[in-house]
């Protein structure tokens, strides 16, 4: 191949021949100070050999828009560290490869991290079934891996690992904080609109038990394929079905979808809605009317607590012209992760894995801290970190233009733990989870 | 359960697939090209629009305040025209890369196309960013109707008879004018059509260009429907496909046809069996080209006699 190129370029005119002489100068260059420069570092002090940081994070697909965000948090967090040394005297390195909310691509991404890029951690998933895929790949390693965003019930019950952190809410704490209100408030009979993939399947699972364990009533599950961009189907069904509150557990590009077909039918005023977690990223841009109903999150950029003008400040600087002009949830789980996990390595004074983990389970973290209500901490029997959990609603009286999001409740982690994932979830012991160290 | 809404909206739903599939099915009937960028230039298309309707550059122009002073309605309507213009020229230019490839491997139109979609998706990422964007749409397309004891989108109802009209049209352009008799002799014998001396290089542009203005017209009829992201050129691309492949490549009424068998399969799956709404285009498509493997409207080749 090369050789018929070489040939090729020789025969042509001179244009042509200058533009492939660039190129394979180019090419040559790359490959002469691209790796050869690291290598050259690495082989004069072994202490300044990068920690590698694998970021596993959606940038095509149904969840793009969300692994977007969330890979500017750990980038915050890394930037962070290195203005201030690097960690254990190493500068932080981050490599991104798109796991393209695909699993089987998220299983490939991760081989290759952990093999080719020696990568010391993997951080970043919105898509539950990419988390798992993931996580079972670095546990195979014995190399830690964090779920930022990724918030099926199933990820710390039972398919957590000894090597997985889960830094979201899940579905179950979500549902907790919304459910019991909202039944209150709309009536006892539901329809469930639930993405046909495991985040929906779990979330909607735990929305029909705490309903029906307070009397209500699950009308019609209707599963709804994952990209899904014509709901009226469904829609005209819900019509026919005339429920008093729909419960929807749909993300990315189908919520958005989803809720602009809503408002054209004008459904988002003959049933109350109630969205699971809706990620910040999944209602951005959209029109005042189409946020409708109410929801879960886990942070908003004008939540009035110490620190949170500065972080969103400090988002402004680092990425100015942004898009989402402001960080929301996803931003924020992908950041608390990021820092939380560099903080643990430099206590444990190692990256080996057995060390890390140890660190980082049941490690508590300050309110203040976190910028929430309530304290953190990651449940050493699932490896989920409890947080606050916030019930949220359209703004009608917005104090600038992305201020979206009204506040309704906030919910203390203790009061919306998902009870049944430490009866799930058995973790894999220290024996049996192999030592790593990059 | 009344099954009588859920007919009505599969031929809506139909109506609109045929529509996304027409530029489709013009250039690969024509010009045997699979153009991996219908996608994106159906993005392209909503993109476009948008920038009619409301501009986001020089709004302190006179020119400008004077344009966005017209009434929604009016702007709407330029858009609709303009827009499918604007896209159509750049598949001009897309069509002069594409010429190196004719008579060559197909692959490498295809690859050609792959890599245009592509730059296409990321130019309109720094563009217009990766954020949900939304077309303003005139107060009397907006909201829900009643029909019967059903509640109905107004605009659904103004996209379906928007598709319906455009596939007439482009039927009455190739059966009725000597320019569609053209590109269907073209389609049928291009070397023929060489041969009496009509110029196939610019035809070949024209359909390239017609296919491509079709297909960003799509995307405006669609876009306050799915809404608009860079990325959503993927959703239309593969029912696309399926839907010129399942009719008969070339073949309009095939495209149309299928397009409604599409709506009406994936309508009612979505209804009475939402987990199989997805998956049920693809099994009707294999159903389809078991017995029939040029599709419903495919003519059989010389070659298979």
């Amino acid at each position: 191949m090369t050789t018929d190129s070489s040939e090729r370029a020789t025969a042509q005119p001179g244009r042509r021949r200058f533009v492939s002489a660039m190129a394979a100068a180019l090419g040559g260059g790359g490959a002469f100070f691209g790796p050869w420069a690291h290598t050259r570092v690495w082989a004069q002090s072994a202490s300044a050999k990068p920690l590698v940081i694998g970021l596993t994070m959606d940038a095509s697909g149904q969840y793009a828009a969300s692994g977007g965000e969330e890979r500017l948090g750990a980038m915050m967090a890394i930037k962070e560290f290195n203005d201030k040394g690097g960690v254990l005297g190493r500068p932080v390195e981050a490599i991104h490869m798109d796991t393209e909310t695909t699993p089987a691509t998220g299983s490939r991404v991760a081989e290759r991290m952990i093999n080719r890029n020696e990568a010391a951690f993997l951080i970043g998933a919105v898509h539950s079934g990419v988390a798992n895929a993931i996580s079972q790949v670095a546990q195979k390693y014995g190399c830690i891996f964090l779920n930022t965003n990724s918030s099926s019930p199933t990820e710390s019950g039972k398919d957590c690992h000894r090597t997985k952190f889960v830094w979201d809410g899940n579905g179950s704490n979500f549902a907790q904080a919304t459910v019991r209100n909202a039944i209150r408030a709309a009536g006892k009979d539901w329809v469930l609109l639930t993405n046909d993939y495991v985040w929906g399947h779990n979330t909607s699972k735990a929305t029909r038990a705490i309903l029906e364990a307070n009397g209500g009533k699950v009308v019609e599950e209707m599963l709804v394929p994952q990209n899904t961009r014509d709901f009226s189907a469904y829609l005209l069904k819900l019509q026919q079905l005339k429920p008093q509150a729909v419960a929807t557990a749909i993300g990315g590009d189908d919520i958005k979808a989803l809720r602009q077909q809503v408002v054209q039918l004008g459904l988002h005023k003959r049933a109350a809605w109630i969205n699971n977690q809706q990620d910040w990223p999944d209602v951005y841009g959209l029109g005042p009317e189409q946020i409708f109903g109410v929801f879960g999150t886990t942070w908003y950029y004008r939540l009035d607590l110490p620190g949170v003008k500065e972080f969103v400040a400090a988002y402004q600087k680092q990425f100015p012209g942004m898009a989402i002009a402001v960080p929301g949830n996803v931003f924020h789980n992908g950041y608390m992760a990021t820092r939380e996990l560099l903080r643990c390595v430099q206590e444990a004074g190692t990256t080996n894995n057995l060390a890390v983990i140890r660190k980082l389970e049941g490690r508590r973290m300050s309110a203040r801290d976190r910028m929430q209500h309530h304290d953190a901490w990651i449940d050493p029997a699932t490896h989920q970190c409890q947080q606050t959990i916030y019930m949220a609603s359209y703004n009608d009286a917005p104090a600038e233009k992305t201020d979206i999001f009204k506040i309704l409740t906030q919910s203390d982690p203790k009061e919306v733990v998902d009870g049944d994932a430490p009866k799930a979830c058995k973790l894999e012991t220290f024996e049996a989870t192999p030592s790593y160290e990059r | 359960m009344n099954l009588l809404p859920h007919l009505f909206n599969g031929l809506t739903l139909g109506l609109l697939f045929a529509l996304v599939a027409l530029g489709f099915m013009l250039i690969v009937g024509v010009m045997e090209t699979i153009n991996l960028a219908h996608g994106s230039l159906f993005a392209l298309g909503m993109y476009a629009a948008l920038a009619v309707i409301a501009p986001r550059f020089g709004a302190d122009w006179p020119l400008m305040q004077a344009w966005l002073a017209l009434p929604l309605g009016t702007r709407y309507a330029v858009a609709l025209f303009l827009a499918p213009v604007l896209v159509g020229l750049f598949g001009l230019l897309l069509e002069l890369c594409l010429r190196r490839t004719y008579g060559r491997d197909p692959l490498y139109g295809l690859l050609l196309t792959f890599g245009a979609a592509l730059v296409i998706e990321e130019g309109i990422r720094l563009v217009w960013g990766s954020t949900e964007k939304q077309l303003p749409l005139p107060e009397a397309l907006s909201g829900a109707m009643l029909v019967g004891d059903l509640i109905y989108s107004r605009y659904r109802l103004f996209a379906c008879l928007f598709a319906l009209a455009a596939i007439l049209a482009l039927w009455l352009f190739l059966e009725k004018t000597p320019y569609g008799a053209i590109i269907k002799a073209g389609a049928h014998d291009s070397e023929m059509v060489r041969a009496l001396g009509i110029n196939l290089g610019r035809l070949r542009a024209g359909v390239f260009a017609l296919g491509v203005a079709l297909a960003a017209l799509a995307g405006i009829v669609v876009a306050p429907i799915w809404g608009i992201r860079p990325q959503v050129g993927v959703d239309a691309v593969v029912p696309a496909f399926l839907v010129i492949v399942l009719g008969g490549v070339g073949s309009l009424w095939g495209a149309v046809v299928a397009g409604l068998m599409v709506g009406m399969v994936v309508g009612l799956s979505g209804a009475f069996a939402s987990e199989w709404s997805m998956l049920s285009m693809y099994l009707l498509f294999i159903a389809v080209i078991t017995f029939r493997a040029r599709g419903l409207f495919g003519r059989k080749s010389v070659l298979d006699t």
